[in-house]
Order: structure tokens, then C-alpha cells, then sequence
């Protein structure tokens, strides 16, 4: 009796806590703006996810600073995807199913990012993309994807075009996480190094958060390549810089699509590489002494938000807020049609990530550059006229440095 | 000159330094699995625990995990101690089921605890040894951090495996394997036996995770992998043998860094698997064990 009567009591309390849940976020009267996010808040990309929010949090001030979207406050709906794509699905359903958001920006990494486009494509609500750089994510040619950042392709044709003209190094070899992101490149890599007559000596493909690289890059030295293309996130482009040292592996171009190799954290003796990232190459689509308006700000707002300097990465995520605004503003509308059609006419010509201008398949044409770590700093050292020093190749041999 | 025999040997150089490392999480699993007959899914939130604790006593001290394992591994008994009396205890006799979702239960508690404490951020630490490498004639080359931790680890597996078959404790751990109906009527105190098991097995798996922080990095969910590795060795070695589960781990390590050599680091884990279905379908007693009733 006394638990029938239990039970009956949890079941009342739950059902009214469903009816009060539904009430809420069907409530046409908020006077906010909801906006949602996918990113990975926890698991292995956390360090890339956190860039993202200090990235956005920069942004939502500066437009809630200026008096938010049609009159409301802005409001960011964080998920987090734990740097898995299965939740970044999920995600995607709680954010707009749920929540009502007209338009989604995310998510961090490529595999994430590639497994919620045919999900915000079937939901019809637009999705900016800040960081995903395969470029299949946007090989679906959906009219409710767009990207800010410069793709796996553009980035091959920057190294090469680097390499090309300082040393011009023959025998290639690729390094790549075995995930959407690295196979991505390794694909857009080999393509471009058939196309300009490389000699492509060894392609490893590799398991990420491993202990232990050393058997793949004894590989590696076995086919004796002049330059080595990584592309890693930050966990592993630590460890396989360092282990590259234990091996002695010297080849004298060490280049990298980004991300790893070009985080804030690589650097960095204690949460990353070190002085074993001196001298490698990087791909990037911004650092903070880029030229465009804004850059050196965003930086100094991201130095006092975060206590230090952001990679192009929580810049990207910036943009696309910023864009989204932009959008939003121009739209006059809190409809994701609507809201897509002005993201497809928008033309920005000054952020800080330079101009913004989604072409007909929804990507934003963005330079990309090419930097070394010099002394712990990353510098521009191609193409000429962003340059700010030198590159230094080839890279001295692991012995002869001090 | 002499590739032929300088790679493979490099190769299987640091599949042996890694190994010794599999060997002693290993060691650790199978001395639970053997006294209790517990698969303990905790085994690699432990090692994760081991981690963190001499993370945070290198960060208040600067005190090098290579002089200060012995903490964690204390720790880490206590703690398996305690879990064995505080919750694998109410549930003995029940269904081994149980004991499998309370342990994974445990896993997922500890792994969020440690994202609540320290955030899911990873860290690594800096020891001055990180950057000597030691060679051996112009091919070889071994990091000296990972001899360190491999001697370190051989000592102990050694120890183990003394206290196992020589101490009063280790032959009454071995009764109870052997029978757990009879031991008690031998004057085992089977409860205590299979606590202090359960404890040196966790401490086990935290002095692993203290020799792996300087050569690795730390994160929550850091154990996963190694806990899925541990029971590769588990069974290898023999379904609880101990020195199965270490000679297991140091061959574990060979394979993955030679598949690592001659196929691809992609295949690497696929390996470790494929051999785990292999020895469970095809000689279910294990490569180096003999089956036990």
C-alpha cells in the first residue's frame, strides 16, 4: 500500500517535470536568441574545444555588447560532443529538436563534423563549420553547410607550394591520424604531390592517443624522405616530435597540417612538444599578428579571457559567431531559411579573420599560410608578402642542436 | 649495413620497454582474476588514478615519479582494499554479472570524478631525464625514461611473482584459486586474503600509471586502452596466471611494435584482438597456462 502509493507520487512528479520541461522550450515569449554549439568540451581534442568557447565567448560579448539579435540577448547552446561524432549527432537533435535553435555552429574536429552534415541537412537548419578541415564535409553540397576555413586541399597546395620554392625537396613522406581529418589530408596531399611530380617514398596511416609511435617512424627513416607531412592532432604531434628525437629521425622538412602542430599548446614545454616542435612547419589561417583589422584585439581580449595567446582555431570559431550575427542581422528573421539565405549573400569584407564571402558551394575562399616555430614562437615565413622571418631549412640534425 | 638485423631489433627493443609496462598492469588483473575470478573493469580507472596522484604530488613537490611510484602504488592498495570490502564483498556469491556492471559502474565514477577535479584537459609532465637517450653502436637508440620504467617494472613483476608463490599470503591466494569452497575449511581467511589481493592488483595498475605519466601524457579516460589491453593479457597469459599475464604483456608489446614495423601502426591494435579471439576460440587455457579446473 505504502509503496503503491510511493510510486504513484514518483510517477506525478515525473510526469509534471516532462509537462513543465515542454512548456519551457516551447515558450514563444524568451528574450533570448538562441544560438547552438557543437564542440568538444571534454575528451582528447578538449585543449581544441576550449579554444572554440574562449573563441565564442569573445564573440557573444561583442554582440550582446552592441545590443544582441532583433532586440534579444544572445545566448550560446553549448553541447558537447566528449570529441566523439555519435554525440555529436545526438547534438545536433537536442539543439534544434529540442532547443529550437535556428542555426548551428560546429563542430571541432572532422570526423564530428562529417557525421552531423547530413543530420542538420535533413533537419533543414543551417550549420557553419569553423575548423573541420576535410574536405568532405563539404562534398555533400548542401545548401545548409558552409565553411569558414580553408580546406585539406588548399592546405597541400600551401606546403607545396612553400616547399617548392625553398629547397625543393623530392622523397615525401605522409604521417596521418587515422580519422576523417588525417585521411582527409593524406588523400589531398598525395593528389597534390602526384600532380607536381614528388616522389612519394612511404604513407603511414596511425591509431591517435598511442603511447608509442617509435616502430612507425623507424619506418618512416627506413625510407629515408627529405620532408615528412604530419597531419596529428595535438596529443600525438607531441609524442611523435619527441620520439622522432629518441630515433634520430632528420629529415630536413618537418611539415604539418596545422592543428597539432600549430596549436598554442605545442610549443610549449609543459603541455606540449616542447623544444622538440623548434624548426617544424605548419599550415595556419591565422595567428595574432595577422594583418587584418581586429586581429591584435582579439588577441589581447582572448590573453585576458584565457591568460594566453589563441591559435587560428578559437579565431575560426569567433568568425563563424561573428558570421552567424552578421547573418542573423541581415535576416531579420529567426527562421533557418531565412537565416541560410542571408548567410549565402553575406559579404563581409573586415573581420579579423579577413573578409567572409561563402561562395556557391558554401566555402569561404581563405588564404592559408605557412609558419615555422622559431625559438617557441610561431612565425610566418610563407608566402612572401606575409612572411615575418625567414624559414630556417633545412632543419639541423636532432644532434647538432643544443 | 646490417638494417636487416639493426631495425628488427630496435623494433623489438621497444616493444620489450613498453611491454614491461603492459606486463605489470597485466600482473595486477590477473592476480584479481585469478584469486577472485573477477574481471575488474575498474582496473584501468585505477592505473588513471595512479596517474593523477603522482601528477599532483610532482606538481607540489617536483619529486620525479621514478622515487615517488611507491605512493601511488600505497594509495592505490588502499583503495582497492577498500573497494573490495566496501563493495565487492555485499555482493560475493551473486551473479559474476554483478560484479562486472558494479566495477564498470565504479570505471565511470572514477573517470568523472577526475574530469570534475582536474577538468578533461590533459597534462604532461617534464622530467630533465626526458631528453637523454642512450646508443648503443650507431643504430640502436633507447630513451632513457622507458629503461627506467622497464626496470623498474621487471623489478616489481618480480616481486609479485615471489610474493605470490613464496609468502604464507601467496599460497593461501593460490588455495583459494584453486578451491574457494575448501580454502576456508584450510583456516584461509578468504575475505582478507581476497582483499589484500584485490589491493596489491589496484596498486598494481597505479605504479604502472606512475611509470607511464613521464613517458605519456594524462587524461580521464587515459586507463580505457589499457584496461582493454589487460584483458588481452589476462587471457593470453592464462585465465589468472600470473607470470602468463607478465610474459603475456612483454609479448604483447613485441607484436604491437613489430606489427607497428612491418605493417602499419593502424594494424597494431587490430592485432592485439585478433590474437585475443584467436587464443579464447582455439586454446582457452591460454598460450602460457594450463588449464585449470
Amino acid at each position: 500500500m505504502k509503496r503503491s502509493f510511493f510510486l504513484f507520487l514518483l510517477f506525478s512528479l515525473a510526469i509534471s517535470v516532462v509537462l513543465f520541461w515542454a512548456g519551457c522550450s516551447k515558450g514563444p515569449e524568451s528574450n533570448t536568441f538562441k544560438i547552438g554549439v557543437i564542440t568538444s568540451l571534454t575528451g582528447s581534442n578538449a585543449a581544441f574545444g576550449q579554444a572554440h568557447k574562449n573563441g565564442y565567448t569573445i564573440a557573444l560579448q561583442e554582440i550582446n555588447a552592441r545590443g544582441g539579435l532583433l532586440g534579444k540577448k544572445v545566448e550560446l547552446d553549448y553541447y558537447d560532443d566528449q570529441s566523439r561524432p555519435d554525440q555529436a549527432v545526438q547534438g545536433v537533435s537536442k539543439l534544434v529538436d529540442q532547443d529550437h535553435v535556428p542555426i548551428v555552429l560546429g563542430a571541432y574536429s572532422s570526423e564530428s563534423t562529417r557525421a552531423i552534415v547530413p543530420v542538420v541537412t535533413q533537419k533543414q537548419v543551417p550549420l557553419i563549420i569553423p575548423t573541420a578541415v576535410a574536405d568532405n564535409v563539404m562534398e555533400s553540397n548542401s545548401p545548409w553547410i558552409f565553411r569558414i576555413c580553408a580546406g585539406s586541399g588548399s592546405f597541400a597546395a600551401a606546403t607545396l607550394d612553400f616547399l617548392k620554392n625553398n629547397g625543393d625537396p623530392r622523397k615525401l613522406a605522409i604521417v596521418y591520424e587515422n580519422t576523417n581529418f588525417g585521411q582527409a589530408n593524406n588523400k589531398s596531399m598525395t593528389a597534390a604531390a602526384a600532380a607536381a611530380g614528388l616522389d612519394l617514398v612511404d604513407t603511414e596511416a596511425y591509431q591517435a592517443s598511442s603511447p608509442d609511435y617509435k616502430s612507425l617512424l623507424q619506418r618512416v627513416k627506413g625510407k629515408n624522405p627529405e620532408a615528412i607531412y604530419f597531419a596529428s592532432y595535438l596529443l600525438d604531434a607531441s609524442t611523435l616530435m619527441r620520439q622522432s628525437e629518441q630515433l634520430n629521425l632528420n629529415p630536413k622538412y618537418y611539415t604539418s597540417a596545422g592543428t597539432g602542430f600549430a596549436a598554442a599548446e605545442f610549443p610549449t614545454a609543459d603541455k606540449g612538444a616542447g623544444k622538440y616542435a623548434e624548426y617544424t612547419f605548419s599550415v595556419s589561417q591565422w595567428l595574432p599578428s595577422a594583418k587584418w583589422k581586429g586581429s591584435a584585439e582579439f588577441d589581447q581580449k582572448y590573453f585576458a579571457l584565457a591568460g594566453s595567446h589563441p591559435a587560428y582555431h578559437a579565431m575560426e570559431a569567433y568568425a563563424v559567431l561573428i558570421a552567424a550575427a552578421a547573418a542573423i542581422d541581415i535576416a531579420k528573421s529567426d527562421q533557418p531559411a531565412a537565416i541560410r539565405d542571408a548567410i549565402k549573400q553575406l559579404n563581409l569584407a573586415e573581420t579579423p579573420f579577413g573578409p567572409v564571402k561563402f561562395d556557391a558551394r558554401g566555402q569561404n575562399l581563405h588564404p592559408v599560410l605557412v609558419t615555422q616555430v622559431q625559438d617557441g614562437q610561431y612565425k610566418v615565413v610563407w608566402p612572401l608578402d606575409a612572411a615575418e622571418s625567414k624559414p630556417i631549412v633545412p632543419a639541423p640534425e636532432w644532434s647538432k642542436r643544443k | 649495413m646490417l638494417n636487416w638485423f639493426y631495425i628488427p631489433l630496435q623494433g623489438i627493443l621497444n616493444g620489450l620497454l613498453t611491454g614491461a609496462l603492459y606486463a605489470l598492469i597485466g600482473m595486477g588483473m590477473a592476480l584479481i582474476f585469478g584469486v577472485m575470478r573477477i574481471v575488474n573493469f575498474a582496473h584501468g580507472a585505477f592505473l588513471m588514478m595512479g596517474m593523477y596522484a603522482t601528477y599532483v604530488v610532482f606538481q607540489a613537490t617536483g619529486v620525479s615519479p621514478y622515487y615517488q611510484f611507491p605512493l601511488a602504488g600505497v594509495l592505490l592498495f588502499f583503495v582497492g582494499y577498500a573497494t573490495y570490502m566496501g563493495l565487492l564483498r555485499p555482493i560475493r556469491g551473486q551473479v559474476d554479472f554483478m560484479v562486472i556492471l558494479l566495477t564498470m559502474g565504479l570505471a565511470l565514477i572514477l573517470t568523472d570524478a577526475a574530469q570534475l577535479v582536474f577538468g578533461a584537459d590533459y597534462h604532461q609532465i617534464n622530467i630533465p631525464l626526458l631528453s637523454k637517450n642512450i646508443h648503443i653502436g650507431p643504430q640502436i637508440s633507447i630513451n632513457a625514461p622507458w629503461l627506467v620504467s622497464f626496470g623498474i617494472a621487471m623489478v616489481l613483476a618480480c616481486a609479485l611473482y615471489w610474493v605470490v608463490t613464496q609468502t604464507m599470503f601467496g599460497r593461501a591466494a593460490r588455495a583459494i584459486a584453486q578451491n574457494p569452497y575448501a580454502a576456508p575449511l584450510m583456516g584461509i581467511n578468504v575475505n582478507r586474503v581476497q582483499a589484500i589481493a584485490f589491493g596489491i592488483g589496484s596498486a598494481a595498475a597505479g605504479i604502472s600509471g606512475a611509470l607511464l605519466l613521464p613517458v605519456f601524457y594524462l587524461f580521464p579516460e587515459v586507463g580505457n586502452q589499457f584496461k582493454l589491453k589487460s584483458f588481452v593479457m589476462v587471457v593470453l597469459g592464462g585465465m589468472g596466471s600470473i607470470q602468463g599475464a607478465a610474459i603475456a604483456g612483454l609479448v604483447l608489446g613485441v607484436v604491437e611494435s613489430l606489427t607497428s614495423l612491418y605493417w602499419g601502426n593502424e594494424w597494431a591494435l587490430a592485432v592485439d584482438f585478433v590474437l585475443f579471439i584467436l587464443v579464447l576460440s582455439l586454446k582457452p587455457s591460454g598460450i602460457f597456462g594450463s588449464q585449470r579446473a
